[in-house]
């Protein structure tokens, strides 16, 4: 039939589970001697004590942060506490962080180098004309408004906020209580290079605080939008920092959407964009994270979260923009009874790489854990990777995590690389994995023929239907809606011909 | 033995069917004044029925025990030595099949499981696991086995999974206004929006017994045995079809279910169409009665009879057929 594949597309699965899965209590010790995980082998430390090689600086990069510092110290006239703190912690580690390399496990499968062969400008104050902002997506939510990583205040709308709220940029927080909390919780999680090229670039601080017990009805739209850019082909890239603190007290409830676009054409340039979520004790956070960046971008992003006992983080995210994307999502369990659940949709329709780098670290017991990844390569350059890692540490007795990936190649030489990795230490866990890449399913394509609808439309409504999984998940009706549509309109013309 | 058997029952012997109304087209004003076939409940409703649609008929056509006049009953399809292999194993399945099927007639094909019954469904509408190695098909007059799947759909056959696949982030909806708008095409009308097609197709949800919201369901995804039956014959009821196979309707049905599912079927037939149900149990023969029922037997037809042969196999098996 004609459904079936013609290509030998490239693929590499590395499933790495380093302790054996027991779903019953199991009559053995805990293994005494701790298999050390592969990932931490090339992983880059910030205490230079520890990792000798990496103490040496790297001049490109200590090039880019001081590049960074004088565009920031030009433009704000007195600087926040926490965002000074932000500022130090994240120089110091710049001194002992090279740029990765392909040997870098972390980046075995994603090639940065062309950003350091690109001419980086930071990006030194906010868009004085706002004729091109067309294109920032339309919304009826309290919004605000990140322009080449500056909060602007004229376009966001930020009204209706319940009592206690708080939801702006750092240097409009008044309250004095708000201020310490942010304090004591900014940038207290290691990242990579990039997350602290974010902490030395960053102009300011978006703040969303929650105080406790407080439930947020209506979702905080985050709209990032770039309006800096080099022509495509040039090599200019300027760089923005936007960055993120989201901190939710015990009970507390919000919906969070973040939708990064891009201006018409396709312009050059890096958005190099943090956000740190804490969520209290019995509080819940979604998180919906539309990422829709011009094709010749780079758009690198880091989501850590840090879960309290009891809490819930949902993200549900679908990324279909930039050259290269990538996106590292680190969740850190800090008591019992918590509830991750991560789905996520690439879609890698040109020349361009789309990376999930997930961790989720469990060290307590009773945490649930649902990982659903999905990623569609229909361009023969284009790429997808995927390594998501999940540790149960000693303590996370009766883990339940599960994680399944898939991925849809369309065209000859399309490429994905997954490396779902599990760690288990505890012994009284019930954790499952899969991977599986394919192209259509036979017999789901013969119940469309069978029922006189034809290949082509039959394809269509399929692949349409592999991310679709995901997109339904999304929490709020018009957002839904859009990416749909947009996923159509990205695939429609891939799609026309492919079967005949 | 076999040959002799197969051979007698490509061309129908008695019983056979009369079609007192078949020169009517189907739109045309229907009384339909005699089910001659005895039903036992609901013959006396049926013969008071004022039909002004065949294609809102409620019982079965009319079928004749014996007086068949002068006309012959028009072909519909025409099954001769057909045989097939799995596509994958080159495993052959179906040695040498005939079947002749004339408008308004209801078959039956029985047999143990793995004597081809399924395998020659699925042939029929074109499934790329087998392959065919010999014989003909012939559909309307056409040549079936040069058709693409869909071509077969549209040209008026159906088949109901026996297991039909589920297909998540497809929601049956739209999945529905698909495979009615490729219909339409083909007859050469305007496709429905979703709008338009919703207002067609919630009347014939009664059809089915199935309430408004397994619209939105992803088509099969997380539906019961039953459910997906139920689907399937909703599939049927939204596209119609000359020819219509029943890949073991009743499995895995309770007997409220499989009333339902039947009184469906009964519903969309008419004098023109045709049913070949496949089946293991007599009950729902008992629902839908067939005209001819077939026993295949080691990929082909061994014994063709009327109801009589399902009483048989129901009592005393498989091997008493095999012996007769």
């Amino acid at each position: 039939m004609a459904a079936s594949t013609f290509f030998t597309p490239n693929l590499c699965i590395t499933p790495t589970v380093s302790v054996s899965i027991s779903p019953s209590p199991s009559k053995f010790a805990t293994p005494r001697s701790r298999t050390r995980p592969r990932t931490t082998k090339t992983r880059v430390l910030t205490q230079p004590s520890l990792t000798p090689l990496a103490s040496l600086s790297d001049p490109f990069v200590l090039e880019i942060a001081e590049t960074l510092e004088d565009s920031i110290s030009s433009t704000s006239t007195s600087v926040p506490p926490p965002l000074q703190k932000l500022r130090h912690t994240s120089s110091q580690s710049l001194l002992s962080t090279p740029w990765p390399s392909r040997k870098d496990e972390p980046f075995r499968f994603t090639d940065t180098s062309f950003i350091k062969h690109s001419h980086i400008q930071p990006i030194s104050s906010p868009p004085q004309s706002w004729n091109h902002l067309g294109v920032l997506p339309e919304t009826q939510l309290p919004n605000l408004a990140i322009v080449d990583g500056y909060v602007v205040n004229s376009l966001s709308q930020l009204s209706e906020l319940p009592d206690g709220v708080f939801f702006g940029s750092l240097s409009s927080l008044k309250s004095e209580a708000i201020m310490k909390r942010v304090s004591e919780f900014v940038s207290n999680v290691e990242g990579d290079l990039f997350w602290s090229l974010n902490g030395v670039g960053a102009p300011d601080l978006v703040v969303v605080y929650v105080p406790a017990d407080c439930r947020v009805e209506s979702p905080l739209h985050l709209r990032y939008f770039s309006v800096e850019g080099g022509d495509s082909g040039s090599k200019k890239l300027p760089i923005s920092n936007p960055r993120v603190l989201v901190l939710v007290e015990k009970g507390g409830e919000i919906g969070i959407i973040e939708e990064y676009v891009g201006g018409d054409g396709n312009k050059c340039y890096w958005a190099n964009s943090v956000m740190e979520v804490v969520i209290g004790e019995g509080a819940k956070v979604t998180h919906s994270y539309i990422q829709s960046q011009s094709l010749s971008a780079v758009h690198i992003k880091w989501t850590s979260v840090q879960q309290e006992s009891a809490s819930t983080y949902e993200l549900i995210e679908v990324s279909t923009g930039g050259k290269l994307s990538r996106h590292n999502v680190h969740v850190q369990q800090a008591g019992p009874d918590t509830v991750t659940e991560l789905s996520t949709f690439h879609l890698s329709f040109s020349d361009q790489t789309q990376d999930l780098h997930s961790r989720l670290v469990l060290d307590h017991p009773r945490g649930f854990s649902r990982q659903l990844h999905k990623c569609i390569v229909a361009h023969s350059q284009g790429q997808a990777v995927f390594d998501g890692n999940i540790k149960v540490n000693r303590f996370a007795q009766q883990t339940d995590a599960g994680q399944l990936t898939r991925s849809l190649l369309l065209e000859p030489r399309a490429t994905v690389n997954v490396k779902p990795n599990l760690q288990i230490i505890a012994d009284d866990v019930k954790c499952s994995h899969g991977a599986a890449i394919s192209d259509l399913e036979e017999n789901q394509l013969f119940y469309f023929q069978a029922r006189g609808i034809d290949l082509e439309t039959a394809r269509k409504a399929l692949v349409f239907s592999f991310g679709a999984e995901v997109i339904e998940r999304l929490p709020y009706t018009s957002i839904r809606k859009k990416v749909e549509s947009h996923i159509k309109e990205l695939l429609n013309p891939v799609l026309k011909g492919s079967t005949s | 033995m076999a040959l002799l058997n197969s051979s007698c029952c490509s061309t129908p012997p008695p019983p056979s069917s009369l079609l007192p109304f078949r020169k009517f087209t189907s739109n045309s004003l229907l009384l339909r004044v005699s089910a001659l076939r005895p039903l036992r409940r609901h013959s006396a409703q049926n013969r008071l029925s004022l039909r002004l649609k065949a294609s809102i008929a409620v019982e079965s056509p009319a079928i004749s025990g014996s007086d068949r006049g002068g006309d012959s009953p028009k072909l519909l399809l025409e099954v001769k030595d057909l045989s097939a292999v799995i596509a994958e194993s080159k495993q052959p399945i179906l040695k040498g099949v005939n079947l002749t099927v004339c408008e308004g007639e209801i078959h039956a094909i029985m047999g143990k499981n793995g004597s081809g019954k399924s395998t020659f469904a699925k042939v029929l509408v074109g499934h790329p696991d087998y392959e065919v190695t010999g014989g003909s098909v012939v559909f309307k007059g056409e040549n079936l086995l040069e058709m693409d799947p869909e071509e077969r759909s549209v040209a008026g056959l159906f088949m109901s999974f026996q297991s039909p696949v589920e297909i998540p982030g497809v929601s049956n909806i739209d999945f529905l206004n698909m495979a009615y708008n490729a219909r339409r095409r083909k007859l050469g009308l305007p496709e429905l929006g979703p709008i338009e097609f919703y207002g067609y197709i919630s009347p014939k949800l009664d059809i089915v017994n199935m309430k408004i919201e397994f619209l939105n369901r992803n088509v099969n995804e997380g539906f019961s045995g039953g459910e997906r039956k139920r689907n399937e014959i909703l599939q049927l009821a939204v596209l119609g079809a000359d020819f219509a196979i029943l890949d073991e309707i009743d499995s895995g049905l309770d007997v409220d279910a499989l009333r339902d599912v039947a009184k469906a079927v009964n519903g969309l037939l008419t004098p023109k169409k045709s049913v070949l149900m496949i089946t293991h149990y007599l009950r729902l023969l008992e629902f839908i009665k067939p005209t001819y029922i077939h026993v295949m037997e080691d990929g082909s037809i061994i014994r063709t009879g009327d109801i009589s042969i399902a009483k048989v196999l129901e009592k005393e098996g498989y091997k008493a057929i095999a012996a007769a």
